[in-house]
């Protein structure tokens, strides 16, 4: 199986950029809970191109992430598949963070 | 011949009645009944039967919005009566009053034409002779269903690859199909082996994310099979430990809110019920609970739209 791991922008940047990469379940619950604490703009992307299949845990576990990160910054979405978009619409994930289709979307750093 | 009345179907008008004639067609021992704003009259007339009675449906179209207090009346008249409440897609009704009314028994007409959405004639078959719904009756005869049985949470990506390797083939729908299907079989074997799980004062015994073992006596088991237009799941466990009014309180909180709270009980029964096209639960007490249902490989259901469900509470038959 493959765990979530996570990529960030690493060179200096007008926004943060966090790539997931893998399967988000319970197991996540590490990185998701210390990401907030890492958002030192006002614009975050997160980048779901490579992530895998999200449950409801995951999505718990991303719902309380976007809500620790919404005081401070504005959310987008990238890279989201149909099975994405459509559990994250069923959610509420929405509620807390935009997508954004892919001529609207910036090169990731790093 | 006279023919025992077993289900009577109540309508809002004649139009109402014409909608469902060829979809209800089949249904033996059917007493329509079209209200046409004399709701006393319609009831008396289920009074009449109520002794052979084993099945109301009503047409979202009378109930709840139109008449919000008809399920109340209906079983003042019929006292113990199991209701099915019939919806088309594109007027399906809220959740809560049903919550409220506990009426378990939904289910979703397309109009789109789509072909097997719900065969409302076994489903009401099946409510008359109270059986719980099996995986093989909506699959081709003749479909191998594969079962597994868990020994532990370490299974579980294993039978999620067992159930992606029955839906071979190339595609934008087979690859939604897998898709979906790996997200059910999470969810359920998710379900079965943290939510299940209850000690004596109904607390969970297992925290999720955390690798364990089966018990002695424990039986979870994982059983799926495609037809190769529908895939059906079914997920037992021994603990019979949801309750169906539960099922039924997650499903309106998680539709009602668009919930966006973080700890929403229920989301992942939410789920299930919103990926399959028909949901069943049916659950023995303190003995066996079975969540499953089938969904289609090229679905037109729109995704954001409600689905059927039905969730029963038998009483484990004792074998002769």
């Amino acid at each position: 199986m493959n765990r979530l791991s996570l990529a960030s922008n690493e060179v200096p940047a007008q926004h943060d950029y966090f790539a997931f990469e893998g399967t988000i379940d319970a197991q996540s619950e590490g990185l998701l809970k210390e990401l907030p604490s890492k958002v030192r703009h006002p614009l975050v992307r997160f980048d779901f191109t490579r992530a895998g299949r999200i449950n409801s845990m995951g999505i718990a576990l991303l719902l309380r992430c976007f809500k620790d990160i919404g005081g401070k910054a504005e959310i987008r979405l990238e890279g989201l598949t149909p099975m994405h978009t459509m559990l994250f619409k069923m959610t509420g994930i929405f509620l807390l963070a935009s997508p954004v289709q892919g001529s609207d979307r910036k090169e990731g750093a790093a | 011949m006279h023919q025992m009345q077993t289900v009577a179907v109540l309508y809002l008008d004649e139009d109402d009645r014409k909608l469902w004639e060829a979809t209800l067609d089949g249904v033996p021992g059917l007493l329509s009944i079209t209200v046409d704003r004399n709701l006393t009259v319609s009831l008396d007339r289920l009074r009449r039967v109520q002794s052979t009675l084993r099945l109301v449906i009503l047409s979202a179209r009378l109930y709840p919005e139109e008449h919000p207090g008809l399920a109340e009346r209906v079983r003042e008249a019929c006292p113990g009566i199991e209701l099915l409440l019939i919806s088309s897609e594109n007027s399906s009704p809220p959740l809560k009053p049903l919550f409220t009314d506990d009426i378990r028994h939904l289910a979703i007409n397309s109009e789109k034409g789509q072909p097997n959405r719900e065969h409302l004639p076994s489903v009401v078959s099946m409510l008359v002779d109270r059986r719980p719904w099996e995986i093989g009756s909506c699959l081709k005869q003749g479909t191998k269903v594969h079962s597994y049985q868990l020994d532990s949470s370490e299974d579980k990506e294993s039978l999620i690859g067992a159930l992606e390797a029955v839906l071979t083939g190339e595609g934008e729908e087979l690859d939604m199909l897998r898709q979906k299907g790996a997200l059910l079989a999470d969810e359920l074997l998710e379900n079965a082996m943290y939510n299940a799980p209850r000690g004596s004062y109904g607390d969970r015994l297992f925290k999720k994310g955390e690798k364990r073992e089966m018990l002695p006596h424990e039986r979870i088991v994982f059983s799926f099979g495609f037809d190769g237009e529908t895939l059906a799941l079914k997920l037992t466990d021994n603990w019979g430990s949801l309750e169906p009014d539960v099922v039924l309180e997650y499903l309106a909180r998680n539709q009602e809110d668009g919930s966006s709270a973080d700890d929403a009980g229920g989301r992942g029964l939410f789920i299930i019920w919103r990926f399959l096209d028909q949901f069943h639960v049916n659950v023995q007490p303190g003995q066996q609970t079975a969540v499953g249902g089938h969904l289609q490989l090229c679905s037109r259901l729109d995704p954001e739209s409600p689905r059927g469900f039905h969730i029963t509470k038998h009483k484990k038959e004792i074998a002769a």
